[in-house]
């Protein structure tokens, strides 16, 4: 017989596709197409091994996104859902050209900035972070954007603002056309104050 | 020696009483009934119960030579296994009093559901992404968000979305060093 934790059988002559996998575990096949999978999958256990690996990285992402760790763009549903969560929310509203007093402390798990802008008729748009200086030091590059809304929801990293000491971040929103030139959407001055013990400021080896 | 056993001779050798191919089936169909349950229940602990409350049926079945075509164990599973989470979602009680019954003889059959990830390395995968991939596996995977849904936000098709969500599949594979 066959040892524990090894595969029965070894080899798959017709292994499932990863996106079929995906869809399998999204829910999303149509039945005959799900039952086949199924069927294979009770035959298969290498299919069975990457179905798991795959389960596993949807949950290593679920776990990021409720670390609240990833500076991303994020929609109204995602933060009605982290809500429902039980997490809590810090947000920040902030108009063109204008600039907010913000913090964070240790109770909260998601840090929010609404970057009002008119998006209507803009084909791609870029978010700069820059320092106080206006030097800009990170760029997320296309990011996701409905025209008909009237801001851009941005999680900054919860573990960044945590860390960070009392300092000012400038968020640039710029539409970019299509010889890739940039166009100004609107600027916002975040000026963070440090609530939580730590250095007064970054600390470089 | 070691003899790997078809899925009939399994069955005819818990038929004929033997325990250790009792413990064989249970390590050969665990962790696909676990699968099962967890795609169908979304809960560990739950897809677990499922695990034991099945293999309490199929060596039952199994004893008393209630499977036809040995040869079709996996079928079998799959079908009860289908049966049970209807029951399940028809409210049905749960076989408490079997699983006492054959609990102790099913604990061999658990085992870590998940393999292990490098979280920090998928964190540095995850921020490698493109905004929108990220923004899709994240909707996808964090808030079980639909591809309609996700294509309403996005302002694009739901067949774009399913793109964009298997490139960005494939690609934290790569990144994670998952080959298979």
């Amino acid at each position: 017989m066959k040892g524990e934790g090894q595969s029965w059988p070894v080899k798959c002559t017709n292994p499932i596709d990863i996106k079929v996998l995906a869809d399998y575990w999204l829910a999303a096949l149509e039945g005959p197409v799900e039952e086949a999978v199924e069927e294979h999958l009770f035959d298969c256990d290498k299919c069975g091994d990457r179905l798991r690996e795959l389960i596993a990285l949807a949950e290593g992402v679920r776990e990021l996104a409720r670390s609240g760790s990833l500076r991303m763009i994020v929609s109204e549903t995602f933060l009605k859902s982290a809500a429902e969560k039980g997490l809590r929310i810090r947000q920040y509203a902030a108009a063109v050209g204008g600039s907010v007093e913000c913090t964070v402390t240790a109770e909260d798990d998601i840090l929010i900035g609404r970057l009002a802008a008119n998006l209507s008729d803009v084909r791609r748009i870029d978010l700069c972070i820059c320092n106080d200086a206006g030097i800009e030091q990170n760029r997320l590059r296309d990011i996701p954007f409905h025209p008909g809304a009237s801001s851009v929801i941005c999680q900054e990293s919860i573990t960044f603002a945590k860390a960070a000491p009392t300092s000012r971040l400038i968020y640039r929103l710029v539409s970019v056309d299509e010889t890739g030139s940039d166009h100004p959407l609107g600027e916002y001055t975040f000026n963070h104050t440090r609530s939580l013990p730590g250095p007064g400021e970054w600390l470089h080896r | 020696m070691e003899i790997e056993l078809s899925d009939g001779e399994l069955v005819r050798r818990i038929a004929a009483g033997e325990r250790e191919a009792e413990a064989e089936l249970c390590r050969r169909m665990a962790p696909r009934i676990r699968l099962y349950g967890l795609r169908h229940l979304r809960d560990v602990h739950a897809s677990e119960d499922l695990t034991q409350n099945i293999l309490i049926t199929i060596i039952e079945a199994l004893r008393h030579s209630r499977l036809r075509e040995p040869e079709k164990l996996a079928s079998f599973v799959l079908g009860t296994c289908r049966m049970t989470i209807l029951d399940l979602r028809r409210g049905a009680q749960r076989k408490e009093r079997l699983l006492e019954q054959f609990g102790p003889d099913l604990l061999g059959a658990s085992e870590s559901f998940r393999p292990r990830l490098d979280q920090e390395r998928l964190a540095h995968c995850v921020e490698n992404l493109k905004e929108r991939e990220r923004t899709v596996v994240v909707m996808t995977f964090y808030n079980e968000q639909t591809s309609a849904d996700v294509a309403s936000f996005l302002g694009v098709s739901e067949a774009n979305v399913r793109v964009m969500r298997h490139r960005a599949i494939c690609q934290l594979r790569d990144c994670m060093g998952v080959t298979a």
